[in-house]
């Protein structure tokens, strides 16, 4: 009797193909995008959409094209920090295209299309069983989404991607091999242990990490003018945190590079709530240091870029957008072990 | 899934596809051989897994390589008049971005070449462009949506 395998097709569903096809869409949309970037943790509340925004704009002022996919359908983030919550999608001549911020960053956010004070919700056959199928769903979804937007000529498209180790490594899976990772934590021994949880299994796959960023390092006091300790910092043998109970160990160490540290700054937030730039502020130790990280961000890119390169090199004769854009910066602080 | 026919040990070929009932769908296969007919009977929960892959279940479904993707949205059931099984289960066209004064203005007209470039963008997209795009164009003065007013929409709106 013949088996799975040694029949061609299916019958007539075409199931798999179909899969294939879009997945074929989904490269082929993607094939004048030169960086694809995914801001990702494990851990929730590090600040990865804070930081992904924030990033595009520093590197957006450098003259770069870039575009910001907000992965995380469920609580969506970019359309208010980005100020794109009215903004419109409009039908191109074959896909729709990207609603724009005012420094010219496109934007797709989910929270463009549903308004806060609903959730997200699918159609579904199996009501009340969404544990089965939800991620299925979000993930075709992600896959619509990546075929039918005009994504053009883009030196970096951006992921901001939803909190969960295990979420991490799905993307990743999805995405394939041409999207890099960067990592966001703060300075607390839980969220390195997470991290260091979604490292491992990245590591495992194909894909490149590029490193991380601390966040939430230090309290910047703007009446001060100083950066001030947010977290309690481990002892000076670094073996034991003071508070740390008996038998509780620290979190490895992250053995990926570290692009910089970003402190907290409540303008910072404010900023996100109100869909304001960075780059409309006077700068900051914050905005130092957001440029700094996207210098980092920036050369770890482009030090294993091929050479054939036409869509940046054309694009980077775009004029910057801010003042704070080509300046020296200083490298940021190591992370306490 | 694959259905083989044991006593001519030949695959069977998907015949037809019932419409979804209370989430289940009826799926005819049929041996080439002897013409022996059997119903996959889905439950809620097969059926859900499938149609959160985004793919269409039917007989013969064509490639959708160098359809475009108006063509590629109709064949996966994405516009009105769609044979996909799964069309009944997707959401209706939602008013929620309705203001008072779009409901109070005149209609805006569509081209059949605008209307054309709508369908191409995804469904769940589509409600929330129409009413933006008619909004846009009674802001210009205009209550016909052309390929020129989506141009100037573009221009204005996206990257």
């Amino acid at each position: 009797m013949k088996g799975y395998h040694d029949i061609a097709g299916d019958g007539g569903s075409r199931v798999l193909e179909q899969v294939a096809e879009q997945r074929s869409r989904i490269t082929d949309g993607l094939a004048g995008v030169r960086h694809l970037v995914a801001v990702g943790s494990g851990k929730g509340g590090v600040g990865k959409s804070t930081l992904t925004l924030h990033l595009a704009g520093a590197l957006r002022a450098r003259g770069l094209r870039i575009a910001i996919l907000d992965a995380d359908f469920n609580g969506p983030s970019q359309a208010r920090m980005a100020g794109v919550q009215g903004g419109l999608f409009v039908p191109g001549s074959r896909k729709v295209a990207l609603p724009r911020t005012r420094n010219g960053i496109g934007v797709f956010s989910m929270g463009s299309l549903v308004p806060e004070s609903e959730s997200l919700e699918f159609e579904s056959a199996a009501q009340g069983e969404s544990h089965t199928w939800r991620a299925t769903r979000e993930f075709a979804l992600l896959g619509e989404i990546l075929e039918s937007v005009e994504w053009g000529a883009l030196d970096v498209l951006m992921f901001d991607l939803p909190p969960g180790a295990e979420r991490t490594v799905q993307y990743a899976d999805f995405l394939g091999s041409r999207t890099s990772f960067l990592l966001v934590t703060i300075p607390s021994d839980v969220s390195r242990g997470v991290v260091a949880r979604s490292v491992a299994a990245l590591s495992k796959g194909p894909n490149r990490i590029l490193g991380y960023v601390e966040n939430m390092s230090g309290y910047f006091c703007r009446d001060c003018n100083a950066i001030k300790p947010l977290f309690v910092a481990p002892d000076s043998s670094g073996q034991a945190h003071p508070s740390t109970s008996p038998g509780t160990s620290r979190p490895p160490a992250l053995a990926i590079p570290c692009l910089g540290t970003v402190p907290f700054d409540p303008e910072l937030a404010r900023l996100c709530d109100t869909g304001t730039f960075l780059s409309e502020l006077p700068e900051s130790a914050v905005s130092r240091a957001l440029e700094h990280v996207a210098q980092q961000l920036l050369d770890t890119l482009e030090s294993t870029t091929s050479a054939s390169a036409p869509v940046s090199n054309e694009l980077r004769r775009d004029k910057p957008a801010s003042a704070h854009a080509s300046r020296e910066l200083p490298p940021g602080r190591e992370i306490p072990r | 899934m694959k259905f083989l026919c044991v006593p001519c040990d030949s695959p069977m070929k998907l015949q037809t596809v019932g419409p979804p009932d209370r989430g289940s769908l009826s799926v005819v296969y049929s041996c080439p051989e002897c013409g022996y007919e059997m119903a996959m009977l889905t439950n809620p929960y097969e059926t859900q897994v499938v149609q959160s892959l985004g793919v269409r279940i039917g007989p013969d479904v064509p490639s959708t390589e160098g359809m475009g993707e108006a063509g590629r949205l109709r064949a996966e059931g994405a516009s009105a008049g769609s044979n996909c099984p799964f069309a009944a289960m997707t959401p209706a066209p939602d008013t929620r971005a309705l203001t008072d004064q779009d409901r109070e203005s005149p209609p805006v007209r569509w081209t059949s070449a605008a209307e054309a470039r709508l369908a191409n963008i995804p469904s769940f997209v589509r409600p929330m462009a129409r009413t933006g795009i008619e909004r846009f164009a009674r802001e210009r003065g205009t209550l016909e949506v052309d390929e020129t007013i989506l141009d100037a929409a573009k221009e204005f709106f996206g990257m």
